[in-house]
C-alpha cells in the first residue's frame, strides 16, 4: 500500500515567502472548466527553487509555457510559484478548499492518490517508462505510479576549507568523532562549527542523515522505528554537540535556508547540503570554489555509503478533468532540453533516463549521478505526511531536551497513525 | 376585519425588512461557521479535507492526550493576561499624555496610529529580522552596548529560546495593541466633563487623588470595552507568533491558536476540536471578565 513522497531540493528566500503566500491566496480559483471547445486554462502550481528574482522558478516555467502555447494556442497555462517553506501547506489549502490545481511540481503526497484525486503517470505521459526507475517506488500507490519525478538530488557534507586550514585541520571529516573535534576547533575561531538545521523547514532530512550514520532510519522493514536505539544514539550525539556549543545556537529553531546562506557567507565550518547549495555559495561571492568542497556524509564510524536521495514530483490532478491538455503539456515539459535547463539552472539532477544519459558526460554532474542509485528515501506510506509535519515541528527539541522522550513521542504518533 | 388583521400583521413584520439583512449576515458569517466547526470536530477529516465519517469524541480524546496540550493552554492564558494588562496599563499613561495640550499634539496623535495601521505580519517580520542573532539591528546595538557579548551566540538568539522568544513576542503584541487601546481610553478621557475636575479641586483633591477618584471611575466604560476587545484580539492573535517562531522550538512558544493551525496540517478534525475549545475559552474568559467588573461596579455603588 502506499507511497508518498516529497522532498525539497532547493532553498528559497524567506523574505519572498510572505509575499508569495498572499499572491497565491488571491489567485485562488482557476478559470475555465474542462471539456468543450475553445481555450482550456491549466493551473500549474510549482515550488520556487530560485534564490531571488533572477532565477525564480516562474521564469523557467514561463519559458516552457511560452514555447508550449505557440504550439498549442488552445491551451493556456497559468503558473503559480510558491516558496518551498509554504508549498505543502498552500497546496493542501487549495485542495481542502476544493480549488484544485491541474498540475503541481514540488512535494507529492500519496494521500492525494489514495483519495482518487490524481491521474496516474500513464494517464498523462506518453512515455512514463522514461522516468528514472530508482524513484518509481516513491511515487507509487497501490501498484500504480502517480508521483512523477521531475528533478532529483542527493546529499553530501559540505565543508569550508578556508576555515579548516585556519583551524589547523588537514583532512576531511569522516566520522562523528571528526565532526566533533573539527567543529570545536572552528568554534574556537568564532564561527559555527557544524550547521545543524533542525527547524521546521526540513528537520526530517537532517535528522535522517544522522540516523543513517548510526545505522538507523525512520522505518525498519516497513514499520516506523523512530525511537530505535540507533536513532537515539544519533540524537544523543547531536545533543552533546549542541551542548558543547559546536553548532549554531538552538538548532531546533533554525531553518536550512538561513543556515545555507550563512555557510555561503563563510560563517559555518560544516553543513550537510545538496547541489542546490552550490548556486547559493556562488551568488554570495564570499567563498571561491577552492574554499569549499563536498564529501560523503560523516557517519558514526565512517562516511556513509548511502545517502538521502530525494526527488521532487509532478502530480496531475483529476477534479478539473483536463487529462488531454495535461498530457500535452507534460509531454512537452519533460523534454530533455527542459530537464537539462532545470538542472543547470538550479544544480539539480535530472529525473528521466534520457536526460540522465545526456548529462552523464558532464564532469560536474557525473559523480552525483552515480550516487543516485545508492540513495535511501523517505517512508512512502500515507501516514508519512502527518508524521513528517510532527517531525518537522518537534524533532529539534530532542537535541536540547531528552532524545528518548521526544523520539518516543514521535514514535507513538507514528505507530498510532500508521495503524 | 381580515383586511385590518392583515395590515396589522404586515406592519408587525415590517421591522424584518430592516433587521433581515443583518440577521442573515450574522447567520451566514458567524453562526454557520460555528455550526460547521462543531460538526467538524466530531468528524474524521484528514489533511486533504475529506470527511471520512463520524469520529465520535476521538478527536477530543486525541487532543487531550497530546503531550503539549496543557502547556499550550497555560501559555495562552499567560500570553493573554500579560499582553492585555501591560497594554492597558501603558495606554492609560499614553492617553493621559495625549490628552494634554502641547505643541505638535496633532502630529503625535497621528504618529501613534502607525503601529496600528501597519500590517501586523510586517511588524512581526521586521522584529524577527531585527532580532537575527548575527546581523539583526537590535542585536548589533546590544552588542555595542555590551549586553550581547558575542553575535551569533545563544545570548543573541532571542527567538531560539522559548522564554526570551515569548517575552519579545509579547512586546510586539503590546506594541501593536497600544494604539487602539490608547485611542479608546483617550476618547473616554475627552468625554469627562471639566466641571467634575473643578468640583474635585474645590474639594481640595490633589491631581493624583482626582485621577484615582474621578478619572479612573469615569473611564471604566472605556477601559472595559478596550480590555474586552484586546482580550479577544490577543487570544486569537496569529501573525506575530506565526511569523516570529511558528510556535517553535517544538510547540514551546505556541498559543492555542497557533497550535490549532499546526494541527490542521495533519488532521483537520482534531484541529476543529481545538477550535471549539478555543471558542469556549474565549466565551468563558469574556463572561468571567464581564461578571467580575460588574460585580465591582455594584460594590462601588
Amino acid at each position: 500500500m502506499n507511497k508518498k513522497y516529497p522532498r525539497r531540493l532547493s532553498g528559497a528566500a524567506l523574505a519572498a515567502a510572505a509575499a508569495l503566500a498572499l499572491a497565491a491566496c488571491s489567485s485562488g480559483s482557476g478559470s475555465s472548466s474542462g471539456g468543450g471547445s475553445g481555450t482550456t486554462t491549466l493551473k500549474l502550481v510549482v515550488a520556487d527553487y530560485g534564490t531571488g528574482p533572477g532565477n525564480a522558478s516562474s521564469k523557467y516555467w514561463d519559458g516552457i509555457v511560452t514555447a508550449f502555447q505557440s504550439a498549442h494556442p488552445d491551451i493556456k497555462v497559468n503558473v503559480t510559484s510558491i516558496a518551498w517553506t509554504n508549498f505543502d501547506q498552500q497546496v493542501q489549502t487549495m485542495i481542502q478548499n476544493k480549488q484544485y490545481p491541474d498540475i503541481t511540481e514540488g512535494d507529492y503526497f500519496s494521500n492525494y492518490a489514495q483519495d482518487g484525486l490524481l491521474y496516474s503517470a500513464s494517464d498523462v505521459l506518453s512515455n512514463p517508462g522514461n522516468l528514472l526507475p530508482g524513484f518509481k517506488n516513491q511515487g507509487t500507490f497501490n501498484g500504480t505510479q502517480y508521483g512523477m519525478p521531475f528533478t532529483t538530488s542527493s546529499r553530501t557534507l559540505f565543508y569550508n576549507k578556508k576555515l579548516f586550514t585556519q583551524a589547523g585541520i588537514s583532512s576531511a571529516p569522516q566520522t562523528w568523532a571528526d565532526v566533533q573535534a573539527d567543529a570545536a576547533k572552528i568554534k574556537a575561531l568564532g564561527d559555527v562549527g557544524f550547521g545543524l538545521p533542525l527547524g521546521a523547514e526540513e528537520a526530517q532530512a537532517e535528522s535522517l542523515l544522522w540516523m543513517l550514520g548510526a545505522g538507523g532510519g525512520y522505518t525498519t522493514d516497513g514499520k516506523y522505528t523512530i525511537n530505535s536505539p540507533a536513532n537515539l544514539e544519533a540524537f544523543t550525539f547531536l545533543k552533546g554537540l549542541v551542548a558543547a556549543g559546536d553548532t549554531e545556537p538552538n538548532p531546533g529553531t533554525v531553518n536550512r535556508t538561513d543556515l545555507w546562506q550563512q555557510f555561503a557567507q563563510g560563517k559555518v565550518g560544516m553543513i550537510n547540503g545538496s547541489p542546490a547549495l552550490i548556486p547559493i555559495i556562488q551568488k554570495a561571492g564570499v567563498l571561491q570554489s577552492s574554499d569549499w568542497t563536498s564529501v560523503p556524509i560523516a557517519g558514526k564510524s565512517g562516511p556513509l555509503t548511502v545517502t538521502l536521495g530525494v526527488c521532487d514530483n509532478v502530480a496531475a490532478f483529476k477534479p478539473n478533468g483536463h487529462q488531454a491538455q495535461i498530457k500535452e503539456f507534460l509531454d512537452f515539459a519533460y523534454q530533455d532540453k527542459y530537464q537539462l535547463q532545470f538542472d543547470k539552472e538550479y544544480d539539480l539532477l535530472p529525473a528521466t533516463t534520457s536526460a540522465t544519459k545526456a548529462l552523464s558526460s558532464d564532469p560536474v554532474f557525473a559523480p552525483f549521478l552515480t550516487a543516485l542509485p545508492n540513495s535511501v528515501q523517505y517512508p512512502s506510506d500515507t501516514s508519512w505526511a502527518n508524521i513528517k509535519t510532527k517531525i518537522q515541528q518537534t524533532i529539534g527539541t530532542a537535541v536540547t531536551g531528552s532524545p528518548a522522550t521526544e523520539l518516543g513521542q514521535l514514535q507513538q504518533i507514528a505507530s498510532a497513525s500508521a495503524s | 376585519m381580515p383586511a385590518a388583521l392583515r395590515r396589522l400583521n404586515l406592519v408587525r413584520l415590517a421591522p424584518l425588512l430592516w433587521l433581515g439583512p443583518a440577521i442573515a449576515l450574522i447567520g451566514v458569517v458567524v453562526l454557520w461557521p460555528v455550526v460547521v466547526m462543531v460538526q467538524s470536530s466530531f468528524q474524521q477529516i484528514g489533511g486533504e479535507g475529506f470527511v471520512a465519517g463520524y469520529n465520535g469524541t476521538k478527536n477530543y480524546a486525541h487532543l487531550f492526550n497530546e503531550p503539549d496540550f496543557v502547556s499550550v493552554l497555560l501559555r495562552t492564558l499567560v500570553w493573554v493576561v500579560v499582553v492585555v494588562a501591560v497594554t492597558v496599563f501603558i495606554s492609560l499613561g499614553l492617553a493621559q499624555l495625549f490628552h494634554q495640550q502641547f505643541p505638535g499634539r496633532r502630529v503625535a496623535r497621528w504618529a501613534l496610529i502607525v503601529p496600528w495601521a501597519a500590517s501586523v505580519m510586517m511588524t512581526a517580520l521586521i522584529f524577527k529580522w531585527a532580532l537575527d542573532p548575527n546581523v539583526g539591528v537590535i542585536n548589533v546595538i546590544l552588542h555595542h552596548l555590551g549586553v550581547v557579548k558575542q553575535l551569533g551566540s545563544n545570548r543573541a538568539d532571542w527567538l531560539g529560546n522559548p522564554t526570551s522568544a515569548l517575552a519579545w513576542m509579547m512586546g510586539v503584541a503590546i506594541f501593536v495593541s497600544l494604539p487602539f487601546t490608547t485611542y479608546a481610553i483617550l476618547s473616554g478621557l475627552q468625554g469627562i466633563p471639566r466641571d467634575v475636575y473643578e468640583a474635585a479641586s474645590i474639594d481640595g483633591a490633589t491631581s493624583w487623588k482626582s485621577y484615582l477618584g474621578v478619572t479612573l471611575p469615569l473611564l471604566r466604560p472605556a477601559i472595559l470595552v478596550a480590555t474586552l476587545i484586546n482580550v479577544i484580539n490577543v487570544f486569537n492573535s496569529f501573525p506575530i507568533i506565526w511569523e516570529m517562531t511558528r510556535g517553535g522550538p517544538g510547540y514551546e512558544t505556541a498559543t492555542s491558536t497557533i497550535y490549532m493551525v499546526e494541527l490542521k496540517q495533519g488532521d483537520v478534525g482534531q484541529s476543529a476540536s481545538m477550535s471549539v475549545i478555543n471558542f469556549l475559552l474565549v466565551i468563558v474568559i469574556v463572561l468571567v471578565y464581564l461578571s467580575t467588573t460588574r460585580w465591582k461596579e455594584q460594590v462601588d455603588q
